[in-house]
């Protein structure tokens, strides 16, 4: 009786629609997933305060932009600097005291940033709810009847393919992006051959903070709210898109959060027995449904994790 | 100082062991009429606030702990879903309670076997899931919990994103000694004089009923997972944990065991909602998130994993560093005012602050306190033991 | 005539409460092979790590003149020491010629791809797969690999922690053969920690026999072969 009542919205043109702002939110996931997965591939722990980090980035980024009238993109790029400095400075004060091989501890210290910054945000900028604004052109590239391509929506889309070019590049084709593998891969090995693993820790925190900052500052104009929350879900959605893409692979943290954008935006919207109210349940039952057949993600490696 | 050696068995064991069960026994029968009346304590210019519901929430987070141990701790299979099972338990008490009118008690005969199913259907794909991905599927659990109760077909029975207010109250029998007991412990020296002169009001008596059934509740869930743990079958789930391959080539069954697990931790937990909805006659959706989930982990990490105290220790530091957090307003010794929303930033700083001192739990630490004072050797050893 | 490279002197290691290594003396000269035997707990792979800076020691070691015993392990590989652990302690997730690539880590000259071409000569397994992820290696492979990463830091001391464990007896030969040729070719000087005493005694020009924590016998391999004790509990004769 069940199957009689479902029904799949087949109009192209809303498809489309749904389609662009599956993309359009994905990308924001898909970047924020990707810093999680510079920390995860690193140091085999999930980083909670990845979103808060960013959500701090974001609201420098608002305090230069709106309140000092400063053109957002480099308003922006500071604020990644400045997240980013934070982050090798936590990472130095706070994590590295810590056995690297014990991960518990490790994951109730980020749980204690997540908190810690996400008060900081709210004391100094207050709970007022602020309007971040886009980094791309207002208007359309096209638009067919409902469905618009909008600039920041390719913005944004072209941004994440390029932070997951140079991340990549820098990862295999650079020195400390040798360290960086080698680190993730054997850490006493990583000493042996002269790396400095603390540094190369460090320097993956200030990265990912960068990249989590412009991802934030990508997706909560499209959010068209900034309050101390607007990360907490997003990270929610990031970290599905990292479980679904595979958490050592930053090629999967990508497009595991596109997918999840879409399966949000498009299967949820279109499936009339879908309550919409359930995407968030939708997108945990996929990534359900593809870790069960690829136990580590689409593109991540099989190595036994252990927690 | 080193530290003193007492032989296991030995009469001087034993009445350190006596004397351990009395504390106890004497504290948990005292604590709720110390409580009853909230005290108000002031520290370095900081008042506080601690009253009996927060010692009953305490009780219900242990038992939560509790759960999440037995699955994460003794197994490790890190969930950070179990707001789920809590939250299924929790609004099955409610709504039979305030929809069709059933007793508090008599719901659990609900939620037990409804939340043990639930963990064992979320078990089964936990066996092809593993480590760092269950726990991000079952976090999806956790934000999925909420949306579910909001869900307008299930209004009738939840109402909604408002919450769930349960009006009927847990009457103590006219026949209980609460009074009486009050008396008694007025009369203690010292002690007594915590309790105030005035007799409780219906209110307190309604606190202190449920303390008295929260703690039997959770007494007999501590006492059914230490049985569990010094079981075949909890040694079973602690090889599992330290190594799966190796336990599964000496016979154990991997996907009994570990969908077990799930179970009880999942029936655990619904109980501990049962016991959150008695304690506060209120269950809502947003309480019952991933906020929920996260403070759960840091009760079990923060009390001591794989560790049975440690599970009540955690359920205990959670409600009160949480209360203690957000009621403190000025900085000890230096004065800043904290005006505002400075709670969380508080307490992610004790818990990163609490890490550094105690990685491995409270429970441990405490532990290691004691062992600098005494030690208790294996009776075997007798011969090697200092005398006196 | 020769000169001392490592010399440590009065060395002890814990870990934790739990006293390793109590006070050992000893010196490796350069173009040396010396080998440390020694049963299993004996406390010669901490003896490796202490002098790596991967445990916390007392004592004096100096390598080239210098007092390195409180130094990081990072600075001390650039000081010339390279560490073959035991159990290989190769990259898994990496291939075979990015391990290689991370062995020059501490090197800043143009030569680090003909020395990859030049390794690849000497283990032609690896000159096959280079672009194998070094997890996926068989066990002799992968040995290969970890001297061949070591070597890539251009040392001059290499440290050897059981070379032979879990390897075929051919493979074990082949390996000490290309490790004699290695330290008559380059002069690398090498401090080895073996089991396969036969073997090990065979290229060595020093020996010393851990027992315990403490250094109970050294001397010439000759000698040590000769000892009555030794005999008996390493050489299996
Ligand atoms: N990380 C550690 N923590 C505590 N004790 C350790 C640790 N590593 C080694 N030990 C102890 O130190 C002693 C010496 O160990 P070591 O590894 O140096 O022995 P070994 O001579 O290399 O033995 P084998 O031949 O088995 O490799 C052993 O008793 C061992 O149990
Ligand atoms: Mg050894």
């Amino acid at each position: 009786m069940f199957l009689l009542a479902v029904s799949v919205d087949t109009d192209p043109e809303l498809l489309l629609a749904r389609v662009l702002d599956g993309l359009r939110f994905g990308s924001g996931y898909g970047a924020l997933a990707l810093a999680l997965v510079m920390i995860y591939k690193a140091t085999g722990v999930l980083n909670f305060a990845q979103g808060e980090l960013a959500l701090l980035g974001i609201y420098i980024a608002w305090a230069l932009s709106v309140g000092w009238g400063w053109p957002i993109i480099i308003a922006v790029i500071l604020a990644m600097f400045a997240t980013a400095t934070l982050a090798a400075g936590i990472e130095r004060t706070i994590i590295r005291p810590f056995d690297p091989s014990n991960h518990l501890p490790l994951v109730i210290v980020t749980l204690g940033l997540f908190l810690a910054i996400n008060s900081f945000v709210a004391v100094t900028w207050t709970t007022d709810l602020k309007a971040l604004p886009s980094m791309f052109p207002k208007g359309n590239v096209f638009a067919v009847g409902v469905a618009h391509l909008t600039w920041s929506g390719l913005g944004m889309f072209i941004t994440v393919l390029v932070m997951l070019g140079a991340v990549t590049l820098l990862l295999n084709r650079t020195k400390v992006g040798l360290a960086f593998r080698a680190v993730s891969s054997n850490i006493e090995s990583a000493e042996l051959v002269g790396i400095k693993v603390g540094q190369t820790l460090q320097f993956g925190w200030a990265l990912a903070a960068a990249i989590g900052t412009l991802a934030g500052a990508l997706l909560v104009p499209e959010l068209q709210v900034l309050d101390p929350n607007v990360m907490l879900s997003t990270l929610v959605f990031a970290f599905a898109g990292a479980a679904l893409g595979g958490l050592d692979s930053p090629k999967g943290a990508v497009i595991g959060g596109i997918l999840v954008g879409l399966i949000r935006n498009v299967v949820v919207q279109s499936v009339s027995f879908i309550p919409s109210e359930l995407s968030v349940g939708a997108a945990v039952f996929v990534i359900l449904l593809v870790l069960l057949v690829k136990p580590s993600g689409l593109f991540g490696s099989s190595k036994v994790v252990r927690v | 100082m080193t530290p003193r050696t007492i032989v296991e068995g030995s009469a001087l064991h034993r009445r350190v062991q006596g004397a351990n069960w009395s504390l106890w026994i004497i504290t948990i029968a005292i604590l709720p009429f110390l409580v009853a009346i909230p005290l108000k304590p002031s520290v370095f210019g900081n008042s506080y606030t601690i009253g009996l519901g927060n010692v009953n929430e305490a009780i219900a987070w242990a038992v939560a702990v509790l759960g999440l141990n037995l699955l994460t701790g003794f197994n490790g299979q890190l969930s950070l879903g179990n707001s789920f099972f809590v939250g299924t338990g929790a609004y099955l008490t409610g709504g039979l309670v305030q929809t069709y009118h059933w007793s508090y008690l008599s719901t659990l005969v609900v939620v037990i076997p409804v939340c043990l199913a639930i963990g064992l259907i979320v078990g089964v794909p936990a066996l092809r899931i593993q480590g760092l991905y269950l726990a991000l599927v079952t976090f999806g659990l956790a934000a999925v919990f909420p949306t579910i109760v909001k869900l307008d077909q299930l209004d009738r029975f939840t109402h909604g994103s408002n919450g769930l207010n349960i009006e009927s109250k847990l009457l103590p029998a006219d026949w209980m000694p609460i009074q009486g007991t009050l008396e008694a412990i007025r009369k203690i020296p010292l002690i007594g004089d915590w309790t105030g002169t005035d007799t409780f009001s219906s209110r307190q008596n309604e606190a202190i009923y449920a303390y008295f059934l929260l703690v039997m509740i959770a007494a007999a869930s501590f006492l059914l997972a230490r049985n569990l743990i010094k079981s075949r079958p909890g040694r079973a789930l602690i090889a599992i944990r330290d190594n799966e391959i190796g336990a599964e080539v000496s016979g154990i069954n991997l996907s009994l065991y570990k969908a077990g697990a799930f179970g009880a931790s999942a029936l655990l937990s619904g109980v501990a909602g049962t016991m959150l909805a008695i304690d506060k006659n209120f269950v809502s959706p947003d309480e019952l998130g991933i906020n929920f989930a996260i403070f759960l982990v840091v009760g079990l990490i923060v009390g001591g994993s794989a560790n049975l105290k440690g599970s009540l220790i955690g359920g205990f530091a959670v409600i009160f560093v949480r209360q203690w957090a957000t009621q403190t307003k000025e900085v000890p010794l230096i004065g800043w005012e904290l005006n505002g929303p400075y709670g969380q930033m508080v307490l992610g700083i004790l818990l990163i602050a609490l890490m550094f001192a105690m990685p491995g739990g409270i429970a441990y630490g405490l532990t290691k306190i004691r062992s600098r004072i005494y030690r208790v050797v294996p009776a075997d050893h007798r011969g090697e033991a200092p005398t006196g | 005539m020769s000169e001392a490279l490592l010399h440590v002197s009065d060395l002890e290691a814990a870990y934790g409460d739990v006293k390793v290594l109590h006070g050992i003396d000893f010196t490796v000269n350069v173009g040396d092979i010396s080998v440390v035997l020694g049963a299993n707990g004996a406390g010669k792979t901490t003896t490796l790590r202490a002098i790596c800076g991967q445990v916390h020691t007392s004592g004096s070691i100096a390598f080239n003149g210098a007092e390195i015993s409180q130094e990081a392990t990072a600075d001390i590989v650039r000081r010339g020491i390279a560490h073959v652990p035991q159990g290989r302690g190769t990259f898994p997730e990496l291939t075979v010629t990015d391990n290689l690539e991370a062995g020059a880590f501490v090197r800043k000259d143009p030569e680090i791809n003909a020395d990859i071409d030049k390794w690849f000569e000497v283990f032609p397994v690896l000159g096959e797969r280079p672009d194998q992820l070094a997890g996926s290696l068989s066990g002799g492979e992968q040995q290969m690999l970890a001297v061949a990463r070591a070597m890539m830091s251009r040392p001059r001391l290499l440290l050897l922690d059981e070379p032979s464990l879990g390897l075929a007896p051919i493979i074990i030969e082949d390996l000490f053969g290309r490790l004699a040729a290695i330290n008559a070719d380059e002069g690398m000087t090498m401090l080895i920690v073996e089991q396969n005493a036969n073997l090990a005694l065979a290229v060595a020009s020093h020996a010393y026999v851990l027992e315990a924590g403490t250094i109970a016998i050294s001397g010439e391999p000759e000698v040590l072969s000769g000892d009555e004790a030794v005999r008996r509990a390493y050489l299996g004769y």
